[in-house]
């Protein structure tokens, strides 16, 4: 449109030009509107995350204050968490696997917890993993520790009741089952999933660090001796070689009798009820996990509930934090998901007296201790990646734990400077 | 300056500065990085980062995971290029013949996968290639062959995933081969058929020459694209078995962004940039030596 002289003359002419130049004021207008309540973030993981959005609708009830959750899927979140800090985009409220509060807290990601009150009235031990430099940075959520899940049926009919509680039984129970199920296995070990060969190490009290945790300790005779037991399930093929992207579906797989023994979290009992129908629910039980003499203290995935360090609104975020690991919605999880509450004092429920929970209740007191360096969850992984390449034959045991040793120093590096220079404790 | 000067750096001004911001700047800015140790303690505070100098690079290639990398890839880039563009070339050919029927439809079925998600995709040839109960290996029982553990042997992790990549990007080539081959000039084509040359021959002699450039190109791109495999390994492998499909890219993925060493993922990135550029200007001089350039 050709501009015309005579409609400029006059001041308070509408025009198209000047019509638009009012849009910036509308956005703004739009943007004072809106400053009612803008929802809290909250970001949480696996099923946790899923099932997050149906605890909130009694949060908003009694304050008033909208919640939106997002669902992280867990093999992306520890990057995705990683990439939220650095580039400023934290939620208010966050879910962490209990063993990635060291690691947050020292970025300074998260938020010190503000009242002792908050962590009371916990499981003991299970404090001392998300407590950082003396302070309290998460309050511990629910309380995973592996247990196994066992097929009743097929060990009944290779003439175990229930499985057996030691290493040497273990394995003796695992050649009785496999001689009936010769085209089957016996145990469900993900060879990228590392919580197992985590809990061998610290049953046959392998120190996985020296020198202040700044260096790899992997060729001792307890690392030897897990490691070489872990082989070994394999070696007898009681076990399949598999990576968790093999095992598509280890729930139609464990109906299937593929294996029988599957060493995992009480979530696992959300997916078994969930598909009842392929496997009723008299078929499966649930069992404390072997130890090289009984059972022992065994590593698992907990969560934790934290506060982002930059979240403009630390009130309502604690307040999230409160409900949410209140006895109330721990119980109410706990029928919804399987996770088992972190409060002792929901414990005195009756909904927790299933049989089917009695080995967690009786494993919780035992958790496994790791090491805190922030490294670890990286460690954990290139042990699992080194008995990998034990189990695929591809390195000797030796060969396997010299390797780890070189690689762990590696990593800790950087650690071993900073602890050398005086900067880290 | 003269005026059309003054005229044409005004045109370009926008573009070049689009690529200063979002493609210098970032590169100037990695390579800041690859002579640093930032990582996660860096991200904790600042105080924490050194200049190391080339500490990244000697750390790099003191880990055997990084050459593990390296081959895996270079296998991958070895296997790949060649099947992919023969695919692509091969599909090309039969397509441009005159006796098939319903070319568009064709090629339209043979270019679907490209144009898919490759998350999908994934996941569906992952039950294909399952052990127990996939296609594939159902499809093998049948002439006898005993089952293959496709993507749980790290031997046979590679090519399983070099299928999946084959059957997923050579659609694209086959288009661009499809319209070269229609610009191969007849007449040549029946001069060399009236001389006596059989298909072999005409295809040596008459079809190459005329789509080299093409065929370059595709070489060229293919090269830089096998270079950085990672998605595929991402989702099928999460590169294993035994980190036999962890390729250069995983490996920096991992470093800088799942363990935000971002120093050494700078340098693998660095180390990468060199190969590519030294593999393509390899494949430029072969260019010029046959003047298909």
């Amino acid at each position: 449109m050709r501009h015309d002289p005579a409609m400029g003359a006059q001041p308070h002419d509408w025009t198209r030009r000047s019509a638009l130049g009012l849009l910036p004021t509308l956005g703004l207008a739009a943007c004072a509107r809106s400053r009612a309540p803008e929802p809290l973030k909250f970001w949480a993981m696996s099923y946790e995350g899923d099932y997050s959005p149906m605890l909130m609708p009694a949060f908003t009830a009694a304050t008033g204050i909208l919640v939106d959750v997002q669902s992280l899927p867990a093999t992306a979140a520890h990057e995705k968490l990683l990439t939220a800090q650095a580039g400023g985009a934290m939620p208010d409220v966050l879910m962490l696997y209990t063993g990635w509060v060291q690691e947050f807290a020292t970025i300074a990601a998260i938020a010190p917890v503000p009242s002792p009150a908050m962590v009371a009235d916990l499981f003991p031990g299970v404090l001392d993993a998300t407590r950082v430099g003396g302070r309290d940075f998460a309050v511990p959520w629910s309380v995973a520790p592996q247990v196994q899940f066992y097929r009743r049926d097929i060990l009944a009919r290779a003439g175990y009741p229930e499985p057996a509680g030691d290493w040497d039984g273990w394995l003796r129970m695992g050649h009785a089952i496999k001689r009936q199920r010769p085209d089957d296995f016996v145990f469900m070990l993900l060879l990228n999933w590392p919580d197992m060969l985590m809990t061998m190490l610290g049953q046959t009290g392998a120190t996985m660090l020296r020198d202040h945790d700044t260096r790899g300790n992997f060729q001792t005779p307890e690392a030897r001796a897990a490691f070489a037991y872990y082989a070994r399930i394999f070696a007898e093929g009681l076990a399949p070689k598999a990576l968790s992207t093999e095992i598509q579906d280890p729930v139609a797989a464990f109906a299937q009798g593929y294996f029988a023994i599957w060493p995992t979290g009480p979530t696992t009992m959300l997916d078994l009820h969930r598909r009842a129908a392929e496997i009723p629910a008299e078929r499966w039980a649930t069992a404390r996990l072997a130890g090289p003499h009984g059972v022992g203290a065994v590593s698992g995935l907990s969560t934790s509930l934290c506060v982002s360090a930059s979240t403009p609104r630390p009130a309502e975020a604690w307040a999230l934090v409160r409900h949410l690991s209140s006895p109330a919605s721990e119980l109410r999880y706990q029928t919804m998901i399987g996770n088992l509450p972190a409060r002792l004092s929901a414990w005195t429920s009756p909904q927790l007296r299933a049989p089917i929970l009695a080995p967690f209740k009786a494993q919780m007191r035992f958790p496994a201790t790791a090491p805190k360096v922030i490294e670890w969850e990286r460690i954990k992984l290139e042990i699992q990646f080194a008995a990998e390449r034990v189990v695929r034959n591809v390195q000797t045991i030796p060969q396997a734990l010299a390797g780890l040793d070189t690689r762990v120093d590696q990593l800790l590096a950087k650690r071993r400077a900073l602890v050398e220079a005086g900067t880290l404790a | 300056m003269t005026r059309q000067e003054r005229a044409a750096w005004l045109f370009s001004a926008p573009v070049l500065a689009i690529i200063a911001l979002v493609f210098v700047l970032p590169t100037a800015l990695a390579m800041a990085l690859s002579v640093t140790d930032y990582s996660i303690y860096a991200l904790a505070d600042w105080a924490n980062l050194r200049f190391v100098g080339l500490g990244n690079f000697i750390d790099l290639f003191s880990t055997p995971l990084f050459w593990r990398a390296i081959g895996n890839t270079a296998l991958f880039a070895l296997l790949g290029v060649p099947i992919a563009i023969g695919a692509s070339l091969a599909v090309a050919l039969l397509l441009n013949d005159a006796t098939v029927r319903w070319k568009p439809l064709w090629r339209v079925l043979l270019f679907a996968p490209d144009v898919t998600s490759i998350v999908a995709t994934a996941v569906v040839w992952r039950f294909l290639f399952n052990e127990r109960s996939g296609l594939i290996n159902r499809a093998l029982a049948t002439v006898g062959a005993a089952p293959v553990d496709w993507l749980g042997n790290p031997h046979t992790s590679i090519p399983a995933i070099l299928i999946f990549v084959t059957w997923k990007i050579f659609g694209y080539n086959m288009i661009v081969f499809t319209a070269a081959l229609s610009a191969v000039p007849q007449d040549l084509m029946e001069a060399a058929r009236l001389d006596g040359a059989g298909h072999w021959g005409r295809f040596r002699h008459v079809t190459l020459p005329a789509i080299g450039p093409t065929l370059l190109l595709a070489a060229v791109m293919s090269v830089a694209g096998f270079l950085q495999i990672f998605a595929e390994p991402y989702v099928m492998t999460l590169g294993g078995p035994a980190q036999s499909t962890t390729t250069i890219l995983y490996f920096m993925f991992d470093e800088g962004f799942k363990w935000w060493n971002l120093g050494q993922a700078s340098a693998v990135a660095f180390v990468l940039f060199l190969m590519i550029l030294a593999l393509t200007m390899f494949q430029t001089w072969i260019g010029r030596r046959y003047e298909w350039l």
